[in-house]
């Protein structure tokens, strides 16, 4: 068993700045940059569900469509679930059980503060979305900062959840893959 | 018989009296855990469980506002001095028989949200006027979470009986979880409840409350075409 080792202070702030700093849900329905290509195919690499075409989502309501299609991927939630927990029992090596899980319910809850408004101002600009609709963003993002963590906290570059941010962090909302597109809003 | 006083501050509950601030720790103590226990053995599993992204995000926010609920309680306990482990599961306080249901299937979190969170608002209602105002403020500040939460039931348990099979399977649930819950509000002769109301920290006895819970969870139930089951009344 490895030496457990308090958690680093420096990485956390440094996360909760990013959070702080990202463009939450700016850019929902906005055209696509060739930046949001790349972290999108970054994205769909690291998932390694196969080959993935990029979809988007133009408005709330069809987001909401995609969100509830009788297609969705559940091997793409179950790779993001799998990848989550392998990333969780490595930290749980290194790192003390309860300080971890408060680091992480105290980011999240934070987070859950910002990104819960950012949503609410992108329903109110854009229009047209479920009122359940701004908590479903809010827990889509909330949950993309807690995979960040972890991600961060074992140094796994290369895990999807690094792209996956950068993604929400542009303004975008990656709403998960559909038949053979992977379809962001 | 109550006693008159208000608590502006956590710094002035330095110098109520010690039953007061005993009645108030205990309070705060048994929220913490509560919230807590309620995210990690249902809400939590419960996105494994449901049926589509919508459903799993909606579900992780939940549970993230139910961990926030927990932070919050905790903080305001540290402020107040009260030691965390005395606010985590394990530190020697028993979880409250209902968190001993298993959860299984969405089903049954549906039911959970649709009448153990209506349980919970009941509570936290019971605070919005508590004399100890930063417990006040953080059962306001509670509130339009833990109402959003009951409607999330309400909305899924729309949704569940529009088919036969659907309503089936959510009555199941109902009459598996629901006689877990009239006993969450306590002994008919709880001592603490006296206490709680002496110093209008609370102000309903737990078989008021209880009495509102069942009428409540009935018309609510009512609504989306189900029962409740007969339940024995906590003594």
């Amino acid at each position: 068993m490895s030496k457990l080792v308090a958690l680093p202070a420096p990485l956390l702030q440094q996360l909760k700045d990013e959070t702080a700093a990202a463009a939450w849900f700016a850019a929902l329905g906005e055209p696509f940059t060739g930046g949001d290509r790349a972290d999108a195919e970054a994205y769909a690499a690291s998932l390694d569900v196969g080959a993935l075409e990029l979809g988007q989502a133009h408005d709330w309501p069809e987001a909401e469509r995609v969100l509830q299609a009788p297609d969705w991927s559940k091997e793409w939630w179950d790779r993001e679930e799998a990848a989550r927990r392998a990333l969780l029992a490595e930290a749980q090596k290194h790192h003390p059980e309860r300080a971890l899980w408060t680091a992480l319910t105290e980011l999240t809850t934070a987070t859950g503060e910002i990104v819960h408004g950012k949503a609410a101002a992108a329903v109110a600009r854009m229009g047209g979305a479920a009122k359940a609709s701004i908590h479903v963003a809010a827990g889509a993002a909330s949950q993309a900062v807690y995979q960040l963590a972890l991600a961060r906290l074992v140094q796994a570059p290369s895990s999807p959840f690094e792209s996956k941010f950068r993604l929400f962090a542009a303004g975008r909302w990656p709403l998960g893959v559909v038949g053979t597109r992977l379809v962001l809003f | 018989m109550s006693e008159s006083i208000v608590v502006k501050t956590v710094e002035e509950l330095k110098d109520a009296p010690e039953e007061y601030r005993d009645a108030v720790a205990k309070l705060v103590i048994s929220h913490a855990i509560n919230e807590l226990y309620g995210a990690q053995v249902f809400d939590e599993p419960a996105i494994a469980y449901a049926p589509t992204p919508y459903a799993k995000w909606l579900t992780c926010r939940v549970a993230m506002e139910e961990y926030g609920h927990h932070v919050r309680f905790k903080q305001l306990g540290q402020q107040m001095g009260i030691a965390e482990e005395r606010m985590v599961p394990g530190g020697g306080k028993r979880p409250l028989s209902i968190f001993e249901f298993p959860l299984k299937t969405w089903e049954e979190f549906v039911a959970i949200k649709l009448l153990a969170d209506l349980a919970e608002i009941l509570q936290v209602e019971d605070l919005l006027h508590c004399t100890f105002h930063p417990l006040r403020n953080l059962a306001r500040a509670t509130m339009p979470e833990e109402r959003f939460h009951a409607q999330f039931g309400e909305d899924f348990s729309a949704e569940l009986v529009k088919t036969p099979d659907g309503r089936a399977r959510l009555q199941a649930a109902v009459d598996e979880y629901f006689p877990y819950l009239p006993s969450f509000f306590g002994g008919s002769k709880s001592k603490n409840n006296e206490i709680f109301r002496k110093w209008r920290i609370k102000q309903r006895t737990n078989d008021e409350m209880r009495a509102d819970f069942m009428k409540r969870a009935t018309e609510v139930a009512a609504k989306y075409g189900l029962t409740l089951p007969e339940v024995r009344q906590a003594a």
